[in-house]
């Protein structure tokens, strides 16, 4: 029998169509009802105009949008023989409003999503609802993204040759003093430890001492058997070039090189609802991508430790999440200090009328890469894709090939497999775009 | 739907959103008596569904009385009201959970929510909203499906004809509205919509795409977006555009409700006046630069090292009416001039086809409120900004002696 159940909490809303062996899930397939046609409204505009429009595109990953669309824009230079060259500071800043949203993204996912709903399911008071923690630290992360892009959510201050941000070593002081707080913050609320202990540890035993809201998590991720639940297709892919993250493509533990080229997409396969997702393939075939990945393909010690013994289960896929937050605030951390001010904010580039050509940019956003594909003739836009993350973790295929988040809900109960869905942390809005 | 278009437009290019701050001690005096009688009566109800109260949560933050008072003498100065209404206010915030909201997301980014209840700390802000009595908003409650419907359902029941119905997203007409719909009976966003809204006491559309029908209605409009403006009639609505809608403008609006049980006054956008009466321009830092003719010719130039006015590089804070330049973006930390890339003119109409060029506004053939499509910054500046007028002076001399042409954009 197959049953429909509407899933929320996801920045929109996405209709599973469970297909039911008594108790167990025998297949899933998945709709996202929602539509605005994002792409159809770019083309004919000047190509400027996508660095203000696609950031809307998301409420929550505004900026890894941005980043794409800058990118692919320096690129339709590039292919029309005007290389833009962007300064060393520039590119930091970048790279550094880019981790923040993730950081914000994942502290929010942490104490918004996962804690709510893993108190549902294990009917545990152990770990207390606190989204104001989530939303507290998160606010550090995006104080810090406004001193350099303006505001949070959206902001356009990326622009071809750079950033227009000329700050001082006054916000420069501020970003570093709240970076601290935030870290701090982190550490006493979430992990129970210094960030630099945490990423030190190499296995899940060095977890026993912790008494804190993370060893809360884990050890209800235990008690609910999510370390033997939620198995997806273990293979995984991370594709933006970044000095955090690490390009390739991961089967099991082996690492292959990855090009954007192969990414394709096709239409979902949802037979009892107009979905108006597309699934998102790697040489025809589905990846996970998102943290885990991230972390799979940067081969951490203590995610590996934890793939070696859980596979890319539930537990490993949230063990990742948290484990990159701590990760990119040391890194975070790192790039503050690398910035030298009197590097140029921005160089001059010649008229984007004077451009066409295809352009391409991607980049690793909070649950993965995020491809933007433009098509520019004299400056305006003749085409536009763009391809989320969300589109590879939560395809909808057929039983035969089914997705990640499909194959991951697989022969558990439906409860379950609700929970299981929302570890992949999935974005409605980007979805369907 | 043209006419629609057309007439919004004409009231955009009205001079109505000029901001009237004085009204006069008679006006003060009758609006403070009907405040507090307001008050008194609303201090002897229950608070709904127990919610926390809020004078425990100030005092767990370790948030002093002094603070508190200095907070809401700011908000009062923000919602344009005499400092005598200071301890209203107060009063007022202290009340925050008798007014029950509901939240709708429809065709949105979810980007209104995350301004609102994620992206700020718990500052006094973000603790009263805290206090609203938030019945029902699909991305912040735990409940899910038939659960979460049910939710709504009760809240409809339980506080008819009472409740603040919050709306974030446009609505898309397209298809029959087969481009959103919602929870298990698939009903499509405009119904949806229709059947909270009619039980409202008022409702409020935050966010451009809720008000104006924003990004989904850029050109083409691919799903038929519209605002709640356009679908909802025969109820106060109080519009609060911009992307997204800052939340100290979603706390003035909620405050003033309970304060005086009335909405507050509007321009002819239905936005509040005391947001949205005066322009971006007004209060901006980089002002001086304008009036003294120094622009930011390109970015990266010496002009952009140097903080100076970006309207040459598409700011469109001349005509964006909203108060950005005062209260900021995440806890007053910045806001878009302030990382020299100009306004956008989220606030204002249309702004996705006209105003969102990154480009000068000279050739964005944009009208000016005056009426008029202005072609350079001299003309555009003698017909709208008058009091500029000796900054346009300057300018148009140190731009001949420079030999820079006017309209460096990419139309
Ligand atoms: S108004 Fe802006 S922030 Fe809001 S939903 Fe629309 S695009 Fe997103
Ligand atoms: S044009 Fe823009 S940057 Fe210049 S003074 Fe006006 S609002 Fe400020």
């Amino acid at each position: 029998m197959i049953t429909k159940t509407i899933l929320e909490q996801i920045e929109g809303e996405a209709s599973l169509y469970f297909d039911m062996k008594g108790n167990i899930v025998d297949f899933v397939t998945i709709a996202f009802p929602h539509f605005r046609g994002m792409e159809k409204m770019l083309e004919g505009k000047n190509a400027m105009d996508a660095l203000v429009i696609t950031p809307r595109v998301c409420g929550i990953c505004g900026h890894s949008h941005l980043l794409a669309s800058v990118r692919a824009i320096e690129d339709a230079y590039k292919n029309s023989d005007s290389v833009v060259e962007i300064t060393n500071k520039a590119a930091k800043v970048r790279e550094i409003t880019l981790v923040l949203e993730i950081i914000q993204n994942h502290l929010k996912w942490i104490y918004l999503v996962l804690v709510p709903h893993l108190r549902e399911l294990s009917e545990s008071e152990e770990l207390l609802n606190t989204p104001l923690k989530g939303a507290y630290g998160a606010s550090f992360a995006t104080k810090i993204l406004a001193i350099f892009a303006g505001q949070w959510p959206h902001s356009s201050y990326m622009v071809p040759g750079g950033i227009t941000s000329d700050f001082t070593y006054v916000d420069l002081t501020k970003a570093k003093s709240h970076l601290q707080k935030l870290t701090e913050y982190f550490e006493a609320e979430t992990l129970g430890a210094s960030v630099e202990e945490f990423l030190s540890f190499e296995s899940c035993k060095d977890f026993a001492p912790l008494e804190s809201d993370f060893a809360k998590i884990e050890q209800l991720l235990i008690d609910l058997e999510m370390h033997k639940k939620g198995h997806a297709k273990d293979t995984f892919l991370s594709i933006g070039i970044h000095e955090f993250s690490h390009a390739a493509k991961v089967k099991g533990t082996k690492l292959f090189k990855v090009a954007s080229k192969y990414v394709e997409t096709q239409d979902a396969y949802a037979p009892d609802e107009k979905s108006y997702a597309k699934n998102a393939l790697y040489k025809n075939q589905f990846y996970e991508t998102g943290p885990l990945a991230r972390c799979m393909a940067k081969e951490f010690k203590l995610i590996k430790n934890m793939h070696r013994r859980f596979k890319d289960s539930a537990y490993t896929r949230v063990m990742a999440r948290i484990y990159e937050t701590a990760y990119l605030l040391g890194f975070c951390k790192k790039l503050l200090d690398e910035i030298n001010i009197s590097e140029a904010s921005c160089r001059e580039t010649i008229p984007l009328k004077n451009i066409s050509g295809t352009g391409e940019g991607v980049v690793e956003a909070p649950r993965g890469p995020l491809i933007h594909r433009v098509q520019i003739k004299e400056g305006i836009i003749k085409s536009y894709e763009i391809i989320t993350p969300t589109q590879y973790n939560i395809a909808s295929a057929t039983k035969e090939n089914p997705s990640p988040a499909q194959q991951a809900m697989l022969h558990c109960s439906q409860a379950d497999a609700k929970f299981i869905f929302r570890t992949f942390d999935v974005c409605s809005v980007c979805t369907t775009h | 739907m043209a006419d629609r278009i057309e007439g919004v437009k004409k009231l955009f290019t009205s001079k109505s959103a000029r901001v009237e701050t004085n009204k006069g001690d008679a006006y003060y005096e009758k609006l403070f008596e009907k405040c507090q009688a307001r008050i008194e009566e609303l201090k002897t109800q229950q608070p709904i569904n127990n919610r926390l109260d809020i004078t425990d949560v100030l005092e767990m933050q370790g948030i002093e009385r002094r603070d508190f008072l200095k907070w809401a003498s700011a908000v009062t100065g923000m919602l344009m009201l005499p400092a005598s209404f200071t301890p209203l206010v107060a009063d007022a915030a202290l009340l925050m959970n008798r007014a029950p909201v509901i939240w709708l997301e429809l065709s949105d980014c979810a980007g209104n929510s995350e301004a609102l209840l994620r992206s700020d700390g718990p500052k006094i802000d973000e603790i009263v909203l805290d206090i609203i009595s938030l019945e029902f908003h699909e991305t912040l409650q735990a409940a899910a499906g038939h659960q979460a419907e049910k939710q709504l359902e009760d809240a409809m029941e339980t506080f008819k004809d009472k409740y603040l119905l919050f709306v974030e997203g446009a609505v898309p007409l397209g298809m029959n509205g087969q481009f959103g719909t919602i929870g298990a009976s698939g009903e499509t966003m405009h119904d949806h919509l229709l059947r909270v809204a009619k039980h409202a006491a008022a409702v409020v559309a935050v966010g451009s795409c809720a008000t104006f029908g924003g990004v989904p209605a850029a050109a083409p409009n691919p799903t038929g977006a519209v605002g709640v403006m356009d679908v909802i009639q025969g109820k106060p609505l109080i519009n609060i555009p911009a992307c997204p809608a800052n939340p100290a403008n979603m706390v003035g609006v909620i405050l003033h409700y309970i304060l005086t049980g009335q909405v507050p006054e509007l321009d002819s956008l239905l936005r509040p006046k005391f947001a949205f009466g005066y322009r971006i321009h007004d209060n901006c830092e980089r002002r001086a630069h304008f009036d003294a003719g120094e622009y930011v010719e390109e970015w990266g130039d010496e002009g952009a090292k140097n903080n100076f006015c970006l309207y040459k590089v598409g700011c469109k804070g001349p005509m964006t009416f909203n108060n950005c330049s005062i209260v900021r973006y995440n806890e007053g930390v910045n806001w878009p001039v302030g990382v020299g890339r100009g306004c956008i003119g989220c606030s204002e109409p249309d702004f996705w086809d006209k105003y969102a060029y990154e480009r000068p506004m000279a050739d964005a053939k944009i009208k000016a409120p005056t009426g008029g499509v202005e072609k350079t910054v001299d003309e555009f500046g003698l017909g709208l900004l008058t009091a500029a007028g000796i900054g346009i002076g300057i300018h148009a001399v140190a731009s001949a002696v420079a030999g820079k042409k006017e309209d460096g954009g990419e139309a």
